[in-house]
């Protein structure tokens, strides 16, 4: 039985050779492991074999099993790793193609802008507060210091609507709205959307953003040094640390003193171009302490409370930092130009 | 208000460069828009005397003249024109001479002097020329080439006509902003540049004694009568100033006067209207002459329109632009006893203007308020430097003067005499203004603290009185003509502006470091779009003015449209009740530009009546149309449809976590007419509805040329924002028993929605039924005409324990019978 076992193993292992195909492997498995197979013979026939010796011969039964199950093992395995290698070859990719489309859209330039100038002042202790469209004239105008029939409204031509009421010419109506209700300390600013009568151009809107902002405190606690410092750390925020600002003297009914803010040309940085009308310097605000006649109106007595007030423009913002020169751009809404902005706000506070 | 440097050199001497001036003028407050350098239209002409005129041998209408030009030689001219006289002084071209108006058409041309041919020796009619003399056109000082331009007599000899006329200038043009109405004068301007640089200035010698009238001239002239002026309205018009002249001949003004007003942007005319302008752009009073002759009764009266003679009332009145002006009761009028003669401040009337003809004038120098003259020039479109002065205040004490100035020029230039008193009615007297002013509270607003010695320095160079009146307190009256310094920020900026911004520190305010409050609605609103985007849709913002048209098409959710009383356009008529035909534009106008698709939404404001009063919505609305998501290199694009758009409206719900609030229902068939009336849900948050979402309407579509379906969805956003605003975080961990999943098809007629599917479903369901989703609707095949199978997979689970398949089986199939019963609905094996 010994030798019929050997014989076996030589002949089985002899079949499995290293070019045993698919089919040579699975007829020798069959043959000599399967339920009528070969080894399965053998091992039928164990009672055969006289007593002393069977432990012997089971032994060799289970280690010839082994070592050709391991041999059928290390063949399927070699088998399976060449058709891997196989299927591998023949399923490869462009991967310079392009993926599937997942579709993601971008957020308006002038939402980006806007944001980030929230951002900014939210960071420097501002509070954010969205005011009215429709207004009346009360908080457009009389209570910001723009009597009736005075030149100054002219500054800002309105669209009038039915009862008595019109549309926000300045996001200033935000100072007014807020004040009315609260008392200082108050860092507030209101951004939002505001008309005049221009046609809709290069250089103008009939409806643009503004963002509103004030600060008031105690009289000596929020000076002109303060308005310089804040506006200033603003602009170098927004536009970068090496923007120059100066502050020059100017007019607005509802400040005084009354500053705009010009900064360091960003095309020419100083040197004096065509954009900057060879000045070096683009305004990019107006600014000044609280008229104390608006205080007055929103019931703060001007020898006890004092703060600043600042204005500026989303669009023009917009339009310096991304050095474009049409106004009109923004409101088209031509994906060619709206595809290039970024689809999520920038977080600048830290 | 145009600055030419000259004439600023008359009153400060300046050492600073332009550039300099520029620059702190515009720092302080006056921005320099432009400065314009205005070189002569001409070379090589000096100021010559015609010595001799002598017909020319061979031409009737020729002379030769005989000129002196003092060192620079005497010279033989051929001369045609024909206001050549011995004596008179004029202007000669020398050879080489270049002029800009030596062709034909002339006028001005600054940059191309040099191109133009130098003047050379011609040989007239056989006789030899050694030069020209000049008319304005030849020079390029007009267009007029009626004769050689005469100089006045006492131009010296031999000098450069450019210098002596002071031809090389430099204009700033300056913005004066409203505040500023003391700066709408030469004299203004150089007061600020002489505070600006720490300058003297020095105002013009104007002799006040002209005001009298000669000895044996008192009253004489036509009209005779002494004048007499009539205040009935002081509260407008609170001094008038009235001066008889008499004996003027009107002709052209002196060339130096008219340059000046022309470099300022003013026309001249004559000898009596350029005197008025000239000195109301020297100090900044406005001026009118009237031609005395029409005055009735030499009586001036100041009235409104309503208070004519006899409780009449003026109706209406031309003005000496030849235009019939309708007035207003309220129009403060300058008139006689029997009619109007001007539009006080804002324009003279053609009945009395000054002409050829005129001999006599009265001038008028008053005081009006300002917001009388602003009212009527509004309202009758009528702008004038008049009134444009008046309406920004001017000077309230510089009537006389101005009166004596403009006599001055008038009798130098047109020979008119002073020929009566001046009359100076002033009812009501400017009240003294004195301003305590607390040198603590200038530096509390500057944050910065400024010597009160510069304090004082500083508002003396603007004008003002100023007094000590204690500790750190001074007694300032400023100026007459700076109605705008009244407390202490008024005088604080004065101070920063002269100091200069700059010379204010920059610094931080100290301010308590309190955490912020979130901002839930701002919170709100970037999640809104940042969600959006990331579903696909690319924000756009359109503007708010739309056409009625685009209204009635699309008028949103009620509410009436809100017209815009002064329009832009018609076509930008009122405010938009809907974002749809915004972003119905945006679309066009890409496809226009070879787009294929076009997937965007907006956040912005709606308006609508309410009430009787206009009142403004916050909205989101979204647009979408052609393919949408596209798949990869040869696979399929899934197109925009009613399913893509409400497939990202719903993922926009879960993600802000509203979603379970939220449902859809087919709208009515006329509730959104630009809807396609199959394919349009009503959308409700907890029961009410705001907001539509749909197919555009077949109809609009081939109006708007849109070969692909497009989608459309609108939401107010009022109730969404007041539902994030709601704390409700509530977290649970993931279940702990696996779900069993039981599947059930139901035939239904086939206008059962899936929504009443489900809610039949729940309601027959127990407790243990987590979920329920359709995942098939079929119809046809075996399934009867008028009805469909919808499918629907069942999730059911406990929370304590795995249920069992019995368990699950008993449970799905009370859920089956109760919900087949319910919808009278057959199952489908």
């Amino acid at each position: 039985m010994r030798e019929q076992l050997e014989a076996l193993r030589a002949a089985a292992l002899a079949e499995l050779g290293d070019r045993a195909s698919a089919e040579q492997i699975e007829a020798v498995r069959v043959r000599v492991l399967g339920r009528g197979g070969e080894l399965t013979e053998v091992m039928r026939r164990m009672r055969e074999v006289p007593a002393a010796e069977r432990p012997a011969i089971g032994q060799l039964v289970n280690q010839v099993k082994r070592e050709i199950e391991s041999r059928l093992e290390a063949l399927q395995e070699r088998q399976r790793a060449a058709a891997l290698a196989r299927s591998l070859g023949e399923a490869r990719l462009d991967v310079t193609l392009p993926g599937a489309r997942i579709p993601r859209g971008r957020l308006h330039p002038l939402t980006l802008v806007m944001e980030q100038m929230l951002d900014i002042f939210a960071s420097m202790g501002f509070e954010v507060a969205a005011t009215q469209d429709v207004e009346d004239d009360f908080h457009n105008f009389e209570a910001l210091n723009f009597p009736p029939d005075h030149p100054a409204r002219e500054m800002q031509d309105t669209f009038f609507l039915p009862g008595g009421m019109l549309l926000r010419t300045h996001t200033s109506n935000g100072q007014i709205r807020v004040m009315q209700h609260r008392k200082p300390p108050l860092a507030v600013v209101c951004p939002g959307n505001c008309y005049r009568r221009d046609e809709l151009s290069v250089r103008a809107s009939p409806m643009f953003g503004q963002i509103e902002g004030f600060m008031v405190d105690r009289a000596g606690r929020v000076t002109m040094a303060h308005l310089k410092g804040v506006l200033s750390e603003f602009a170098r925020a927004f536009y970068g640390p090496q923007t120059a600002v100066r502050f020059r003297a100017s007019f607005f009914p509802f400040t005084e003193p009354s500053a705009e803010l010009d900064i360091s040309c960003l095309l020419c940085a100083g040197a004096g171009c065509r954009v900057c009308k060879q000045s070096g310097w683009t305004e990019i605000l107006g600014s000044g302490m609280i008229h104390p006649n608006v205080l007055r109106k929103v019931g703060y007595d001007p020898a006890e409370y004092q703060g600043f007030a600042f204005g500026m423009g989303v669009e023009r913002q917009a339009l310096l930092k991304l050095g474009v020169d049409d106004m009109r751009l923004f409101f088209e809404n031509d994906l060619r130009f709206l595809g290039q902005f970024p689809s999520f706000a920038a977080r600048s506070a830290s | 208000m145009k600055l030419p440097l000259s004439w600023l050199g008359e009153f400060v001497r300046l050492e600073a460069d332009t550039g300099e001036l520029c620059r702190r003028l515009t720092l302080a407050g006056l921005e320099v828009e432009s400065a314009e350098r205005v070189a002569p239209g001409f070379s090589g002409v000096f100021v010559a005397r015609v010595l001799k005129v002598e017909r020319h041998p061979n031409a009737d209408r020729l002379n030769l003249c005989d000129v002196d030009a003092g060192a620079v030689g005497r010279f033989s001219v051929v001369c045609g024109a024909p206001n050549v006289t011995p004596g008179m002084t004029a202007p000669f071209a020398r050879l080489g001479a270049r002029l800009i108006g030596s062709g034909h058409g002339g006028g001005q041309c600054l940059a191309s002097l040099q191109e133009v041919p130098p003047l050379q020796a011609a040989v007239i009619r056989g006789v030899r020329s050694e030069g020209m003399l000049c008319s304005e056109r030849e020079l390029g000082f007009s267009e007029d080439h009626a004769g050689i331009l005469a100089l006045p007599d006492d131009a010296p000899l031999g000098a450069e006509l450019a210098s002596y006329l002071r031809a090389d200038d430099t204009v700033l043009d300056i913005a004066i902003t409203p505040n500023r109405g003391d700066c709408l004068s030469i004299l203004g301007l150089a007061r600020e540049v002489a505070a600006l640089f720490g300058l003297k200035l020095k105002p013009p010698a104007i002799k006040s004694a002209l005001l009298m009238p000669r000895a044996g001239q008192a009253n004489a002239g036509n009209g005779g009568g002494a004048l007499s002026v009539d205040i009935l309205a002081p509260e407008l018009c609170p001094h008038y100033a009235g001066l008889p002249i008499s004996g003027v001949q009107i002709g052209p003004s002196p060339i130096w006067m008219r340059r000046r007003l022309e470099l300022c942007g003013m026309r001249a005319l004559n000898n009596v209207v350029d005197a008025t302008n000239y000195v109301m752009l020297e100090l900044g009073q406005p001026l009118h002459a009237f031609d005395r002759a029409h005055i009735a009764a030499s009586r001036i009266v100041v009235r409104r329109a309503g208070q004519a003679p006899g409780g009449a009332l003026d109706r209406e009145f031309v003005t000496l632009d030849n235009t019939r002006r309708a007035l207003d009761p309220a129009d403060l009028l300058i008139a006689d006893p029997e009619k109007p003669l001007a539009i006080a401040g804002i324009m003279g009337g053609l009945n009395s203007e000054v002409g050829a003809a005129t001999t006599d004038l009265l001038l008028e120098s008053a005081y009006f308020e300002p917001m009388t003259i602003s009212r009527t020039a509004r309202r009758l479109g009528l702008k004038s430097e008049a009134s444009y002065r008046f309406e920004r205040a001017i000077d309230r004490a510089g009537q006389i003067r101005a009166l004596a100035r403009v006599a001055e020029l008038i009798g130098a230039s047109a020979g008119g005499k002073v020929s009566g008193a001046a009359v100076d009615a002033e009812p009501r007297p400017a009240p003294a203004r004195q301003v305590m002013l607390d040198l603590g509270a200038v530096n509390s607003i500057l944050g910065v603290a400024v010597p009160g010695a510069e304090v004082r320095q500083r508002l003396r160079a603007l004008g003002a009185k100023v007094k000590s009146a204690g500790a750190r307190r001074l007694m300032v009256a400023p100026p007459p003509f700076r109605p705008d310094l009244n407390e202490a920020a008024d005088f604080a900026e004065e101070i920063a502006r002269l100091k200069g911004l700059a010379e204010i520190p920059a610094t931080l305010p100290e301010r308590a470091s309190t955490p912020a409050t979130p901002n839930d609605y701002r919170g709100f609103m970037r999640a809104a779009r940042e969600m959006m985007v990331g579903a696909g849709l690319t924000e756009v913002k359109t503007i708010a003015f739309i056409a009625p048209a685009d209204n009635q098409r699309y008028p949103g959710m009620g509410g009436g449209a809100v017209p815009v009383t002064n329009p832009l356009s018609a076509e930008l008529g009122e405010l938009r009740l809907s974002l749809a035909p915004g972003l119905l534009g945006a679309l066009r106008f890409n496809l226009n530009r070879q787009a294929a698709a076009f997937h965007a939404f907006e956040i912005g404001k709606v308006f609508a009546m309410r009430g009787g009063a206009p009142g403004e919505h916050e909205r989101l609305a979204a647009i979408s149309c052609g393919d949408f998501a596209l798949g990869a290199v040869g696979q399929p694009a899934t197109a925009a449809s009613f399913w893509t758009l409400k497939g990202v409206l719903e993922q926009w719900l879960i993600a802000l976590g509203a979603a379970a609030r939220v449902e859809f229902e087919a709208a009515g068939e006329a509730e959104h007419h630009f809807l396609h009336p199959g394919r349009a849900a009503r959308v409700l948050f907890e029961g009410e509805p705001i907001g539509y979402l749909g197919e555009l309407h077949p109809a609009e579509a081939v109006r708007l040329e849109l070969t692909n379906p497009c989608v459309l969805t609108e939401l107010d956003l009022v109730h969404l924002i007041a539902y994030g605003f709601q704390p409700r975080q509530q977290v649970t961990g993931p279940p702990r028993y696996p779900a069993v999943r039981r599947d059930l098809a139901l035939v239904v007629e086939r206008d059962v929605s899936a929504a009443q599917v489900i809610a039949a479903i729940r309601e027959a369901a127990s407790p243990l039924l987590e979920s329920v989703e359709v995942f098939d609707v079929y119809e046809g095949g075996s399934i009867a005409p008028g009805k469909k199978s919808m499918a629907l997979a069942c999730r059911y689970r406990a929370k304590d324990r795995t249920l069992t398949d019995e368990e699950v089986n008993r449970t799905h199939g009370e859920l089956v019978e109760g919900a087949r019963r319910r919808l009278g609905a057959e199952l489908r094996q």
